[in-house]
């Protein structure tokens, strides 16, 4: 018996010979590094020939990606006050908004959004970029607008994006509130607030917390589903941009394939350090006050 | 709304609706399956086990699933191209399709995600019953499949589920590469009419809808039952 509980201990140290191993990972993880960099080596004509543009639509993906948050957080904030509405009316709208959104593929209402919707309202005589226009011309601004195609498929893409994410949104915001003790409300009415006073000094405060981790996470695959509008065409994002290149290219298999690779590194070079930003957000909100 | 297109376009939706079921029911199996070997590897005292398995992930998580797409589509038939050199002009990048890809493609993005998850499971069975189990006389391998595997599978079940649908929602971007499912029928038909496509979106919508929310009731309805016995 004695023998048997020695085996099996629990502290489990390393075997040193395995350990060994350990090197081989590290020369093994320097060597792919050398070899992405010798890779980008190889084609560096086609690295400072694109890699301006990539950046530049980098810059696009990051402001699709900001304004599309803000957005969504407005649909999203206005979902969570429908879910949690006393007026069945409301509370029936929103649940549909959240079903039928998050049951249904993003790529698909990109695509109902692009092309559906938006040649639905021109018909009717609803035209986006006129309207941007008239209103950019008050400020003595209108030079700064997109050509009109390019701010259409701009701000269908948008729209469908926070659309999209003001559902997952809603759900986060919900049960962010839904998560504040019934106690504390209570407490609350017995001192005498009105309800408006409770859900913006009480529940919204403490349900803020609970949220930014969640949004933080929603924000990145925010990033990643930008990618997305370039099926639908017309907004000159990272993949947009990449696909461009890559067909443009596309004689040379080699070649297409490593403007993919770009693009993949490109994207990762943004998502890694929200990712790392995100977890970080995490363990700092998961700590009591 | 003319409905009068529905003969024409029902065809190609009912069988597109047929292969997304088809690439889900296909990748999710084989993702669980990278996903329980990841988790474990990223578990290992071994950094030479833990370092891959956490690039791995890594990586995945934080490229989007089109960019990943299109790496694995192109990717896979250049390499094999170029390989064909090797083996002796035998060209495997023939194989390379909208079914191979797209099936690869699904798992081994949703890998990284079930990874997550079993980890998660793994680490919700508390430690004191590895101990115990340990204490009792039971080694290592027969702790994770008699102790911590069986306790941790129903607490994964409903992130599992939501997960199929998340790849149910995520094949549509199989379109991309030449795979056929629903969102493809979708271009196709929308192509193909032109005009009245709102109908056509609501059609596919719907089918999507009819897919999803099932699952996700589903998954609802066993994190209640769930809940009630913890």
């Amino acid at each position: 018996m004695q023998q048997t509980f020695v085996k099996s201990n629990i502290e489990r140290k390393p075997r040193s010979w395995l350990s060994l191993l350990d090197y081989v990972f590290y020369a093994a993880v320097v060597a792919a590094l050398v070899g992405l960099a010798f890779y980008f080596y190889h084609y560096r004509d086609f690295v400072s020939l694109y890699f301006p543009v990539f950046l530049g639509g980098a810059g696009l993906t990051i402001f699709l990606t900001i304004s599309s948050m803000i957005l969504a957080t407005i649909f999203g904030f206005i979902g969570a006050l429908g879910r949690l509405s006393r007026f069945t009316p409301f509370r029936f709208i929103a649940a549909i908004y959240v079903e039928v959104i998050r049951g249904t593929p993003i790529l698909v209402q990109l695509l109902l959004w692009g092309f559906g919707i938006r040649s639905a309202l021109g018909g009717i005589g609803f035209d986006p970029y006129t309207i941007a226009y008239n209103f950019m011309t008050l400020l003595q601004n209108n030079s700064i607008l997109p050509p009109p195609n390019v701010f259409d498929a701009a701000f269908y893409g948008i729209i469908a994006l926070s659309f999209n994410y003001g559902a997952y949104l809603t759900e986060v915001f919900r049960t962010g509130i839904e998560s504040i003790p019934i106690g504390q409300t209570e407490a609350a009415l017995s001192l005498g607030l009105n309800s408006r006073q409770i859900m913006r000094k009480i529940v919204l405060p403490q349900a803020f917390r609970i949220t930014i981790p969640p949004f933080a996470n929603y924000f990145i695959t925010l990033v990643q589903d930008t990618a997305l509008l370039s099926v639908v065409g017309g907004v000159l994002e990272i993949q947009q941009l990449v696909t461009a290149a890559a067909t443009a290219n596309a004689s040379d298999s080699n070649l297409q394939l490593f403007f993919y690779v770009f693009g993949a590194v490109m994207f990762f070079c943004i998502c890694y350090p929200l990712a790392i930003l995100a977890r970080y957000l995490e363990s700092r909100f998961a700590r009591a006050y | 709304m003319d409905f009068s297109i529905l003969p024409q376009v029902l065809p190609g939706f009912l069988q597109g609706t047929l292969n997304t079921i088809i690439y889900c029911a296909v990748s999710f199996p084989l993702a669980l399956l990278l996903g329980v070997i990841l988790a474990l590897m990223s578990g290992s005292r071994y950094t030479w086990l833990r370092g891959p398995a956490r690039i791995y992930i890594e990586v995945i998580r934080a490229t989007p699933f089109i960019a990943q797409i299109f790496l694995i589509y192109y990717g896979l038939s250049t390499i094999l191209f170029n390989l064909s050199g090797y083996l002796g002009g035998l060209n495997l990048a023939v194989y390379v399709n909208g079914w191979t890809a797209g099936i690869a493609a699904l798992a081994i993005n949703y890998s990284a995600y079930e990874a997550e998850v079993f980890r998660a499971g793994f680490y919700s069975v508390e430690r004191g019953q590895t101990e115990a189990a340990y204490s009792l006389g039971l080694d290592a391998r027969q702790n994770f499949f008699r102790i911590v595997f069986p306790q941790a599978i129903p607490l994964m079940i409903p992130p599992f589920v939501n997960d199929l649908i998340y790849m149910l929602k995520d094949s549509a971007v199989v379109s991309v590469i030449a795979g056929f499912e629903l969102t493809s029928a979708l271009e196709t038909a929308r192509s193909r009419l032109g005009s009245d496509i709102v109908l056509l979106f609501l059609i596919v919508m719907i089918l999507y809808l009819a897919l999803s929310l099932p699952t996700s009731y589903f998954a609802r309805w066993y994190e209640r039952k769930l809940r009630a016995a913890l």
